[in-house]
């Protein structure tokens, strides 16, 4: 047998294995570098000493070769062995060293590792390039991943945000088509979360939302999807499911979600109202989730904590809500929602001393209809504070164009603020310019306000509630008794006058309760200097025992109904002739 | 009537070190692990329990029942080619070589591959056990991988990344009876294929291993011009199919009948020229379009190749000399217990010469020393240098 010169067959060899055509390759190179010479180390050592790769050699034992190649030395003893050192320079001082115990090396074998070196070194060049495209690549990928998570991840809880919500319901509802079982919907709405934010804090508010994100998610599966809609909305899409399947859903989230959280070492009771709803063979995702979203809202109506399911009559309320809303602006646009007005009389001699304007809306098509028709949409649209002012401004017009008062008697006016109004910014600029394009005297104006609306949210209603005392308009407390009724607002505030609730007055002489706290009301006005007027009087024994209490005014159906300007107008002037017959009281 | 036989090789133990063979042909698989757990189940302090199977069996069984009955002890193994006891080759067989005692320590590690990526980043992984091993003064790292998937090299490239210089590599490649289809792998309790299994061992008493194969070479040496894998292209620039038939001289049906090819092949192997050793790689397909040979390993590109040839008589010696080989490496110590890891395809060579028996006499090892293994797809043995895959050879691991 002839043999080759062994310094062909390893040239050979190492040549060919420095086909380098990725990164990843670099280590089957250096790999094949130590086989081919039979050594047991192969590495490739920066300037800096550290290693861009080692084969054959411990972590522990890498500072020992480091500290060689700095060096240069021959050999090294590693283990109780010698190991024999052949480095081979590469770029900027780096160096490409292989180790070989026991037996030191050929001058073939040096000459063609210096040749290894030089292959090496066009290696790593192209490597460089390589690396540094993949780099970009992997930085291009994970930009393009990091854009599709925001687009698709909500920030705070991690969960799948709108978008990714509305596209996987999408699929949902279309593989649904294709004959699978039923979609449904939970959307969860956490009760009172403003009240979260306004008391602890926004910090305590995301807390909140991250804890209560973890907890939706362990309720994921393989037919669960779980995400954040907006805001404290968060929507779990249930696949292949029935009523049963999400009602128990429904039931197991609120057992969960209505737990006392510990948020930030707070104890918050919070709790979380859920709309369940099925999807129906049509359903477009913004269908289903406005069933659910109106489920949700109908027993959120009724109290926390709970949930329902979907009817179509929620739907059709819904839509005649939404009718009316859309009505309610047109009217306010169009001047049809105007003032009546109900008279307010003296308790002691039964003349008219003032009126109380109340709106109406002349309706196109259905005729006068009263604010229990329609208040409450307008208060949910956001819609009282222009129904406050557009009532404000038609009254104090109204009674200015009145021909007795132009000749010098002036009622009183009694309007309902609501708390929208009383915490808006702009009343006092609103009421002190309706005073002054109306000509309306500010002192014979009451703005009445219920006693919840006046204390709740104190703070914000205080820089009105002392202005319009600047302005001289006097607040009215309505119906004084269902609230807090609490003397101490009584003295922090401009009150001018109480007004009793019809619910006590209605009792009067049949209920001694109502009498007694008809009575002690009564008095305790007087003490502190402030008128009352009686709501609701509609008997006659009603009127008498509250005159022989003591009561100011009265104001009911026994008294007057609520008439509009004209009728109003006619009404005080007749009250105004009897008056003057017998002289005038106070209001 | 079924014919089974069960044997316990010997029990070999010191204070503190024990290792113990034992072996089952029962085709109930309960039956065998009962009778070839028989001489382990009251052994204190089993560390390692290493389970040669014959695919022949349920392994996914056999394993499950081994773990339970060993309990907490580490558990790994693989199918075979067939097994082998001193002076007593098996086929079909269960044999369990286990060791313990406080003189040994062990952790083992499993990595996942497949035959697309193969099993270096599998073999990486396994070898990981050794970063947990608490290390006495002797340690090596025991490999058992898939051998029908990818280059086998890969799996000594995977652990020598790992174990580094300092540590010893020991393994072979699961085989499936030459079914040639699937080999399968254990570790604790589960089965796996296309995976690599490791067990670190480490030891008070040294640990040495031994290598040899009987083949020598026919051809002159030749460069690998073309290699791709596991695919050999071309030698001194012609065919390698072509350079390969032409040097054997073989006969017609061996030139266009792939399972003639197979067999003729079986022991005509290709050797490496390395420093100081020959390392063999198994030869086993043909593309008679392509005009290439399909081997066990890779037979890198630039090196220089050899066609080897043997025959039963210089091959016999082999199992004796790798265990004497191994003994000698433990300096001074006697082996109180050997694992043997052949080739099948000497094991064909030897049966086909009626010497498969003799060839396991062992003459050089004590007769009460424990001695057990299997015949492999490749074997596993790195003491120098940073290859060690062998094929067609018999590697031997002596315990003191």
């Amino acid at each position: 047998m002839s043999t080759a010169p062994w310094s062909l067959h390893v040239l050979s060899e190492v040549l060919a294995a420095f086909t380098v055509q990725s990164p990843t390759a670099l280590r089957d190179v250096v790999s094949r570098v130590a086989e081919a010479v039979d050594a047991e180390i192969t590495a490739i050592v920066r300037h800096q000493g550290t290693f861009e790769l080692c084969v054959g050699l411990e972590d522990q034992d890498k500072p020992l070769l480091a500290a060689a190649v700095a060096e240069r030395l021959p050999v090294l003893s590693l283990a109780g062995e010698l190991l024999h050192l052949f480095w081979s320079p590469l770029d900027g001082g780096d160096v490409m060293v292989v180790g070989r115990f026991r037996e030191d090396y050929t001058l073939e074998e040096r000459a063609l590792l210096r040749a290894m070196g030089r292959s090496i070194q066009l290696s790593t060049q192209v490597l460089a390039a390589l690396k540094a495209e993949q780099e970009a690549l992997r930085a291009e990928k994970e930009a393009k991943h990091l854009a599709i998570r925001e687009a698709t991840i909500d920030a705070l809880t991690g969960l799948p945000n709108r978008r990714c919500l509305l596209a996987h319901l999408g699929a949902g509802l279309a593989d649904r088509s294709g004959g699978r079982d039923q979609l449904g919907l939970l959307f969860i709405d956490l009760d009172r979360f403003k009240h979260i934010n306004d008391v602890y804090g926004h910090s305590t508010g995301d807390a909140y939302l991250q804890a209560v994100g973890l907890a939706l998610g362990h309720f994921r599966d393989s037919d669960t999807f779980v995400g954040r809609l907006a805001g404290d909305e968060f929507i779990v899409i249930v696949a292949n499911t029935d009523q049963g399947i999400l009602t128990d859903l429904a039931e197991r989230i609120l057992k969960c979600l209505n737990q006392p959280w510990v948020i930030g070492g707070r104890v918050l009771h919070y709790s979380a109202s859920i709309g369940v709803a099925l999807a129906e063979p049509d359903d477009r995702p913004q269908d289903l989730l406005d069933k659910a979203d109106l489920a949700m809202y109908s027993i959120k109506q009724q109290g926390p904590g709970r949930y329902a399911c979907f009817e179509p009559y929620m739907l059709d309320q819904a839509r005649r809500k939404a009718d009316l809303e859309t009505e309610i602006r047109s009217a306010l646009r169009h001047d049809e929602v105007i003032s009546f007005f109900q008279p307010i009389i003296s308790a002691a001699h039964g003349g008219v001393v003032g009126f109380e304007g109340l709106a109406r809306w002349l309706h196109p098509g259905r005729g006068l209809l009263a604010p229990i028709d329609f208040i409450e949409v307008a208060e949910e649209a956001g819609l009282l504070r222009d129904l406050d002012a557009r009532i404000l401004r038609d009254a104090c017009f109204s009674l200015t164009g009145w021909q007795s008062v132009q000749q010098g008697f002036s009622p009183r006016l009694s309007i309902n603020l609501s708390a929208a109004s009383l915490q808006d910014p702009a009343l006092i600029e609103r009421v002190a310019d309706t005073l002054a394009a109306s000509g309306f005297e500010a002192r014979n104006l009451l703005l009445e306000v219920t006693e919840t609306s006046l204390v709740k949210d104190v703070e914000r209603a205080q820089h009105n509630i002392v202005n319009l005392k600047k302005l001289g308009v006097k607040l009215a407390v309505d119906d004084f008794g269902t609230g807090y009724s609490s003397l101490r607002y009584l003295r922090q505030f401009p009150v001018g006058m109480l007004k009793i609730d019809r619910s006590f007055v209605s009792g009067l002489g049949q209920n001694h309760d109502d009498d007694i706290i008809v009575e002690t009301i009564i008095r305790m006005a007087a003490s502190l200097g402030i008128q009352v007027v009686a709501e609701g009087v509609e008997t006659a024994d009603q009127r008498t025992i509250l005159c022989r209490l003591g009561c100011d005014f009265l104001q009911g159906y026994l008294l007057g109904h609520p008439l509009d300007s004209p009728m109003s107008e006619r009404l005080f002037a007749r009250s105004e002739q009897r008056m003057l017959q017998l002289g005038r009281d106070t209001f | 009537m079924t014919i089974t036989e069960s044997a316990t090789d010997t029990v070999s133990s010191a204070a503190d070190r024990w290792i113990v063979v034992g072996s089952s042909t029962n085709p109930e698989a309960e039956l065998a692990v009962r009778e070839a757990l028989a001489p382990i189940v009251d052994r204190v302090d089993p560390k390692l329990t290493i389970i040669f199977c014959s695919p022949a069996y349920n392994l996914a069984e056999i394993s499950r029942l081994v773990q339970a009955t060993v309990g907490a002890g580490e558990v790994i193994g693989c199918s075979t080619a067939g097994e082998l006891l001193r002076n007593h080759p098996m086929n079909g067989g269960l044999l369990i070589w286990a060791l313990g005692g406080d003189g040994f320590a062990v952790t083992t590690g499993v990595g996942l591959g497949d035959p697309a990526t193969g099993l270096r980043d599998a073999a990486n992984t396994a070898a990981q056990c050794l970063r947990r091993l608490e290390r006495k003064e002797h340690t090596l790292l025991f490999l058992l991988a898939d051998g029908l998937c990818g280059d086998q090299m890969e799996v000594v490239r995977g652990a020598y990344d790992v174990s580094g210089a300092g540590v010893p590599l020991m393994g072979g490649c699961a085989g499936d009876d030459m079914a040639l289809q699937a080999t399968q792998q254990i570790h604790s309790g589960e089965l796996l294929t296309h995976a690599v299994v490791a067990a670190a061992i480490t030891s008070n008493a040294p640990m040495a291993i031994g290598i040899a194969h009987g083949w020598e070479p026919l051809s002159e040496a030749m460069l690998v011009t073309g290699s791709r894998g596991t695919t050999l292209e071309s030698l001194d620039d012609r065919p390698a199919l072509d350079v390969y038939l032409d040097t054997y001289d073989a006969p017609p049906e061996v030139r266009n009948d792939p399972a003639a090819f197979f067999d003729f092949a079986h022991t005509r192997p290709v050797g490496i020229a390395r420093r100081n050793r020959t390392e063999i790689r198994y030869v086993y397909g043909a593309d008679y379009e392509r005009r290439t040979l399909t081997i066990f390993a890779e037979v890198p590109q630039g090196a220089m190749a050899y066609l080897m040839h043997g025959n039963s008589a210089s091959v016999l010696n082999a199992t004796a000399e790798v265990c004497a080989l191994a003994e000698e490496a433990l300096g001074g110590q006697p082996a109180r217990g050997f694992m043997l890891l052949e080739c099948v395809a000497r094991k064909s060579l030897l049966s086909n010469a009626g010497l498969l028996e003799e060839s396991l006499k062992l003459p050089t090892v004590a007769p009460n020393t424990t001695v057990g293994g299997f015949y492999t797809y490749g074997e596993i043995a790195r003491t120098e240098g940073s290859g060690g895959l062998h094929n067609q050879t018999v590697v031997a691991l002596a315990l003191a």
